[in-house]
């Protein structure tokens, strides 16, 4: 186990105008699964290759524990990676390529192979050791490569996209896998995902991040609860959160003719054009005598559970769309206009030329 | 349907059958033929009506042609000579292949431009300087003249390279540097088991080019040194040559080769579907 430090770390790719990580501060705790997400092209991948050590650091330092590895090894950061598309060594059966790293570190055999069937055990291996990788499924593929990480029993774990070649169903399965596995061994790891819904239900804490640079990281819940930035509040909750440019009259923010309610600690911080941002769940349908905001149902998304309206409003003469989530099973259909009311608990202001948040 | 695709397979029908079968007899019948020749004289060869079939007296005449050219010394000589460039270049190229295919260094891409520039040069220009170098090197008229100029070529560098590339993903060797592999490590233990049909290819046509040399061993060995190509020659002697006995030196020459190819026949032609598939 180990604490994991990013110290203005920065990767610079030849030829390009501008860094692919401009400078990353982050700490990863003992025993912690943080989840670097964001989307293509972000700089997460990048993040966790140089934690790796397969990418060079240009500028900045990277710490396990107190030990500067930023030009150490792969080999000697005592790290274990599972690729995204596993790297199974082809020509070699399950239990070798689960074993090659224990070889290459010069374990004795009689030990290897003990540490091969332990680990093959917790993951329900022991019939597969002498396949080739060739003759596993999917799912079973990606426990080898889970397999070949925890064996060396490293004290960073690095997972990079591991689920993405799964099926849906397959996924969510391996996802609580590997969140058990991962409590149960304690390991420091870092997970990087574009999927915000396996950022959120893996996670200990998630780091996002846009463009190389880390725009917030907290708890999943608060990431939800309290997004920093517009670019958080867009990226975390599946369907997303609302976001709607407001107009400002006398000081109040207005969505057309309604009047968002905020509270009057952030209504003091605002100095120009925001953007309120409204979860489907922080938006209710009312009568149309209660007045909020028309909306033009397009679509009715039935989840069972849930069911979501998809319909769009008109804001500043221009066409915005909204999605909201109703309460009741078949109320809505497909080309009602309904009316919707934000619930004040659950309004965030940002503003809209920094993009950051105003108030708590 | 037969002759259609039905899920993505071809089947086979009798117009299939019927251009293989002509193919395979286009491509056999040299073979054949020179087993013909080699067992009837000039006389008989020259005939109206020419002989279609072999008969015993090619025994007889590879014994003869044994008797006129050192035959045994040169297929002893070109078995070395050709395992030995065969063996340096599969080693070699492959080594070569991975780094241009996977390893990082400055100049890289130069290196493998100026590799595969070489290939437009051709072998006669470089003959002078290259004899004068092993006749420096006091190798003329040694194998090793004729086995160390062969023993990487940038075919065979630029054929590993595009296939180590393609059949080899980065990730898998970045998997064997986390797992705590060393870069000769990664390619003995990743890369050539993955490479090995490509390596299978290049050792056939490596063995064959050396094999069928002749330019080159003719100029920088005697003929009291042969490889066997060279040690013909000695059969072609005389003013009237027996072309039967010429045919079952030949024939005699070219066993070695057959067994190589019934040897890896099937991991060769597998090779090559599979580079083909992996483009």
């Amino acid at each position: 186990m180990a604490t994991v430090t990013f110290k203005g770390a920065q990767r610079w790719y030849a030829g390009s105008d501008k860094p692919a990580v401009p400078g990353l501060d982050l700490e990863i705790r003992d025993g912690e699964f943080m989840v670097l997400v964001g989307p293509s092209g972000c700089g997460k991948s990048t993040t966790l290759r140089m934690l790796a050590g397969l990418e060079p650091v240009d500028a900045g330092a990277i710490f396990i524990d107190d030990r500067d590895v930023t030009g150490v090894p792969p080999k000697d950061r005592d790290i274990a990676m599972v690729f995204q598309n596993y790297a199974l060594y082809p020509h070699m059966t399950v239990a070798d390529n689960m074993g090659f790293a224990l070889k290459m570190a010069k374990m004795n055999s009689k030990e290897r192979k003990e540490r091969v069937l332990t680990a093959a055990k917790m993951l329900g291996l022991t019939e597969y050791l002498e396949r080739k990788p060739r003759a596993l499924s999917g799912g079973q593929r990606q426990r080898v490569a889970m397999g070949r990480a925890i064996v060396r029993n490293p004290a960073v774990f690095c997972m990079d996209e591991p689920l993405s070649n799964l099926d849906a169903k397959m996924r969510v399965q391996t996802r609580a896998d590997i969140a058990t596995l991962q409590s149960q061994l304690g390991t420091t790891t870092v997970y990087v995902t574009h999927d915000q819904v396996e950022a959120m239900t893996m996670g200990s804490r998630v780091a996002v991040m846009n463009l190389g640079e880390l725009q917030q990281v907290d708890t999943p819940l608060k990431l939800y609860d309290r997004p920093d930035n517009l670019f958080v509040a867009g990226f975390i909750g599946s369907p997303r959160m609302n976001l709607i440019e407001a107009t400002l009259r006398d000081g109040r923010p207005m969505i057309e003719d309604m009047e968002v309610p905020v509270p009057a600690a952030t209504a003091g911080r605002i100095r120009g054009p925001v953007t309120i941002g409204l979860r489907p769940e922080s938006m209710r349908l009312v009568s149309p005598s209660e007045g909020g905001l028309s909306v033009e149902v397009i679509m009715v998304e039935e989840l069972g559970a849930d069911s979501f309206v998809h319909g769009n409003t008109r804001v500043g003469g221009e066409t915005q769309s909204l999605i909201v989530r109703a309460g009741t099973r078949g109320a809505v259909h497909k080309g009602d206009v309904v009316h919707v009311v934000p619930d004040p608990a659950g309004v965030h202001v940002f503003d809209t030329e920094t993009g950051g948040r105003l108030g708590d | 349907m037969n002759g259609s695709a039905s899920s993505g397979v071809l089947k086979a029908n009798w117009f299939t059958y019927t251009a293989i079968g002509f193919v395979t007899l286009i491509s056999v019948f040299p073979l054949y033929y020179t087993i013909v020749m080699a067992s009837h004289t000039n006389a008989e060869m020259a005939a109206k009506t020419p002989p279609l079939l072999p008969n015993s007296s090619i025994f007889d005449n590879v014994k003869k042609a044994l008797d006129l050219a050192p035959l045994n010394l040169g297929l002893v000589n070109s078995v070395i000579v050709s395992g030995a460039i065969t063996l340096g270049t599969v080693a070699f190229c492959t080594l070569a292949g991975f780094a241009f295919a996977k390893l990082r260094f400055r100049g890289s891409a130069i290196l493998l431009a100026i590799c595969v520039a070489t290939m437009m040069v051709p072998l006669q220009m470089g003959v002078i300087p290259l004899y004068m170098l092993m006749a420096k090197f006091g190798l003329a008229n040694h194998l090793s003249a004729v086995i160390l100029p062969s023993l990487c070529t940038a075919f065979g560098v630029f054929f590993m390279r595009q296939y180590v590339a393609s059949a080899v993903p980065d990730e898998l060797i970045e998997a064997a540097y986390m797992d705590g592999a060393g870069p000769f490590r990664v390619f003995w233990s990743v890369v050539v088991p993955a490479v090995r049909p490509a390596m299978a290819v290049l050792g056939m046509l490596t063995f064959l080019m050396a094999w069928n040399d002749f330019f080159w061993p003719i100029i920088v060995l005697s003929s009291q040194n042969p490889t066997i190509q060279v040690s013909f020659q000695s059969l072609a002697t005389g003013y009237s040559p027996q072309q039967s006995i010429i045919m079952a030196g030949t024939l005699y020459g070219t066993v070695p080769v057959l067994i190589v190819f019934a040897l890896l026949g099937r991991q060769i032609v597998g090779g090559i579907m599979q580079g083909a598939v992996k483009g």
